[in-house]
């Protein structure tokens, strides 16, 4: 006979709070084989495990029923209680009180009560038919993947390579580097981007550790934690990389023009050329999108192969693929700038002096188009005055509702730099709704933005019009001195926040990661982790996980690389006993279960029986994630999730319809 | 205990402001945080004065009882920018036609103008009245001239189907 205890934890208020906690362990008590039913303010704490634990010890208790939280949140944290006791883990049932009956229905507290008791009577029902299962323990391969080079793949690479450990960093852009490779300056310190960033880039390339894929794309990957196979797309650069030693001749005689990415498309260059003044690596490449030879045909042009000494010219060159094992994968693909052109009433792409702050930030680099002179694009002339817009694009909930998080703070350092570069006389505005000023040396910054004469409007401008002579004007009601002010400018920049990744949708859907409401990827908890994504040995590093300033990406990055370092530093894990089984005896042989099977974990094999070819389902313990997927898809029912088979599922089926029945089917 | 306005000693009435509120369907539309994007562009503001982040604020905090009453409900032109442009999706022109209703309902005063378009509307079915206009010839002309059919004045079943639907719209 078994002995099953029942807990019921308070959570706080959470549960009890709308829950009748005492009338649910009173209720447990009259349910058949149940031994102990008691009740608790957070059974999750050291004095709630103790007393699951006398149970077991005391009153050989051989069947646990939680009634708490999600089993996502302490299912873990309550199977290592069971098992100190000395019962097997997997005997334990969870049933969520908090997540599904309490905040679900916080209204309505008489109906929770009787839903927990209906769950409670189920989590009991199927209880009794749990097995005992043993965790299975598979190697770790001891490498890791880095997707994207921005300062957050940078960061995780060499933490990871530095600990001693083969990383493969793969980024899409011929160079690595990033967004923070485009800035001019960083706040709150104005140190030079590129001076703080371009060592770290060497760092990379020459590190013996680290492989770097550039102008690479991640196509598949496959396996699960600990073993992962990536393959990776290597496009052509036509361009033999051992060869080109980066003197940009073949950029000097390539008669076509391209715009250029990295200046945000305020420049133009050359159809091969080298991807920015500080590219790692330093090595050309070519558009093949406008390059005659490779848009038309083998006859035309080849002037960059004439002109090539070191005869690294290939237009042969065809796209590699690369196939790497690793145990974990650092996601770091970084975000986008907001395009201000779907904000149609701020004129950008319509007035010239209507710039990003991105475009600003070129405009302002030395290697930028005007060589660091701030100049209005429409005229080539030093601008009078200069307007700064925030929350372009963000705190909006016709585009993006979140807050950018660098908007203000981008602003102020680009008002600083106007204001450094320009001076004289220049006068500068900036409109804002609040000024978010809030990391560490921050709101000291805002001030030196003040003393240096910078003026704030409180409220945001409708409209912007641009008269006759291409200067811009539009009204703005500042609530400070409660007056409608005209502002007239010959340069606005406007404060274009951080949008999700358009990339995000391929990678989320490549590694299982999922993605929240705002389109950036998903943490596995906001609070307690955040550097984890839901799928195990999968991380999060950067902007890709939501809008993030330079010292928090590094900080984000260097923790991921910590996280995977713990995942890798001790050369096994153990796996979840969760898996699907064959029953081969049922098994048809008719393959759906491997055509559904997102793992890959299903094979078939082939056995002679009785002169006859017989095809099996085969499950490859390692892989199988337990998902279920098979399990509900199979026609015979040969295939079984441990602990969630036909028999246990229908019982807790019998067990929620009990009462109803008893009650005349209310 | 609570808010008070000092300078009038008024205090929030929060009653007339969930009537406000159920009539704009929630607080959704007067969910505001202030970036006066609606009164930056306001075609009234230039005019008359009329701040909508000031009425949105007002009617927010529960300081209702003076709107109804007061002129500058009545000055929004109903161009519908910042309906447009506010990126909390909240709406100053729906709390703006709630407060006229209310207004209406209190039998507080309106202005001329919209008791007259209501009366036009009664009589001709046209909001406007007909105007005889002068080409770039500097010639005066009508419709009968320019040969446009006589317009009609409405049927009498109109006149109450208009006043069914305006009764509708108030209540």
């Amino acid at each position: 006979m078994t002995r099953i205890g029942v807990y019921v934890c308070h959570c706080g208020l959470n549960i009890a709070g709308v829950v009748d906690v005492e009338k649910v362990a009173e209720y447990a008590k009259t349910l058949p084989d149940i031994v102990v039913s008691e009740h608790y303010t957070y059974m999750c704490s050291e004095p709630g495990q103790r007393m699951i634990q006398e149970g077991i010890r005391n009153k050989k208790l051989d069947r646990i029923v939680i009634a708490t939280c999600s089993p996502r949140m302490h299912e873990e944290t309550f199977r290592r209680a069971v098992a100190e006791a000395g019962l097997n883990p997997y005997l334990t049932e969870i049933v969520n009180l908090r997540e599904q009956v309490s905040w679900a229905h916080t209204h309505e507290p008489e109906k929770a009560t009787e839903k927990a008791k209906a769950l409670v009577r189920m989590g009991v029902a199927r209880s009794r038919l749990l097995e005992p299962l043993e965790k299975r323990r598979v190697s770790v391969e001891k490498s890791v993947l880095v997707v994207g080079g921005g300062i957050a793949g940078i960061q995780a690479s060499l933490d990871l390579a530095n600990a001693g450990f083969p990383v493969y960093l793969v980024e899409k852009a011929p160079s690595i580097g990033g967004r923070m490779a485009q800035l001019d300056k960083t706040f709150p310190t104005l140190d030079c981007s590129a001076c703080i960033l371009t060592p770290k880039m060497v760092d990379v390339a020459k590190h013996p550790n680290i492989t770097m894929l550039t102008n690479a794309e991640v196509t598949d990957v496959k396996g699960f934690v600990g073993n992962y196979e990536a393959t990776i797309l290597k496009k052509p650069r036509f361009v033999d990389e051992k060869r080109c030693v980066g003197c940009e001749l073949c950029a000097q005689v390539c008669p076509v023009k391209v715009p250029d990415r990295f200046n945000e498309n305020l420049t133009q260059k050359r159809a091969i050329s080298i991807y920015s003044t500080h590219a790692v690596p330093n090595i050309a490449i070519i558009n093949p999108g406008y390059c005659l030879r490779l848009k038309y045909n083998k006859g035309v042009c080849g002037k960059c192969q004439e002109a090539c000494e070191a005869k690294a010219i290939n237009f042969e060159q065809q796209p590699e693929t690369v196939q790497v094992k690793v145990g974990g994968v650092v996601l770091a693909v970084g975000s986008e700038v907001f395009n201000a052109l779907q904000m149609t009433e701020l004129g950008y792409g319509r007035f010239k002096n209507v710039i990003s702050n991105i475009e600003f930030e070129r405009i302002s680099d030395a290697s930028g188009p005007t060589g660091g002179k701030i100049l209005s694009p429409k005229n080539g002339k030093t601008p009078k005055t200069v307007v700064f817009i925030q929350c372009v694009g963000s705190r909006d909930k016709r585009f993006h509702e979140y807050c950018c998080r660098v908007g203000c703070m981008v602003t102020l350092k680009q008002a600083i730099l106007a204001r450094e570069k320009i001076h004289e006389n220049v006068k500068i505005y900036v409109c804002y709704i609040d000024m978010r000023a809030f990391g560490k040396g921050y709101d000291e910054f805002y001030r030196r933005a003040r003393d240096m004469d910078i003026d704030f409007v409180a409220g945001l401008p409708s409209e912007i019009h641009e008269s006759p002579d291409g200067s811009l004007y539009f009204d703005v009601y500042d609530t400070g001195t409660n007056k409608l002010l005209q502002i007239r400018t010959d340069l606005v920049v406007l404060g274009t926040g951080l949008v999700p990744n358009e990339d995000l949708a391929d990678i989320s859907a490549l590694l299982h990661a999922s993605r929240s409401a705002d389109g950036f990827l998903l943490e596995a908890h906001p609070k307690l982790k955040p550097l984890e994504s839901a799928v195990a040995g999968v991380f999060l590093a950067g902007a890709c996980q939501g809008p993030k300033d330079i010292p928090d990406t590094v900080a984000q990055a260097s923790g991921a690389a910590a996280k995977a370092l713990d995942l890798l530093s001790h050369g096994e894990i153990e796996l979840e006993p969760l898996k699907a089984i064959v029953d081969e005896d049922l098994c048809s042989g008719c393959k759906i279960c491997t055509s559904i099977c997102p793992f890959l974990a299903i094979e078939m094999k082939t056995d002679i029986i009785e002169g006859k070819e017989r095809a099996r389902a085969e499950v490859i313990e390692a892989v199988c994630q337990g998902c279920g997927l098979c399990s509900s898809a199979c026609p015979t029912g040969a295939i079984k999730i441990q602990q969630y088979n036909n028999k246990q599922v229908m019982t807790q089926v019998e067990a929620a319809l009990a009462e109803t029945c008893a009650e005349g089917g209310k | 205990m609570g808010l008070s306005d000092l300078m009038s000693m008024a205090k929030p009435n929060i009653e007339a402001r969930d009537k406000i509120l159920a009539r704009i369907g929630g607080k959704e539309l007067v969910n505001c945080f202030q970036c006066i994007k609606c009164t930056s562009g306001c075609t009234a503001l230039k005019l008359l004065e009329l701040k909508p982040h000031e009425i949105i604020k007002l009617v927010n905090l529960g300081f209702v009882d003076e709107l109804p009453s007061s002129d500058i409900i009545w000055t929004c032109v109903t161009c519908l920018k910042c309906v447009q442009r506010c990126p909390q999706k909240a709406s100053p022109y729906h709390v703006i036609i709630a407060l006229r209703n209310l207004a209406v309902e209190k039998e507080a005063k309106v202005p001329e103008g919209y008791l007259k378009a209501v009366s036009q509307i009664l009589e001709t079915g046209q909001v406007d009245t007909y105007q005889k206009i002068v080409t770039r010839k500097m010639e005066t002309v009508d419709r009968e001239c320019l040969k446009l059919p006589k317009i009609c004045p409405p049927k009498e079943s109109f006149q109450v189907v208009f006043m069914k639907a305006m009764e509708e719209k108030t209540t």
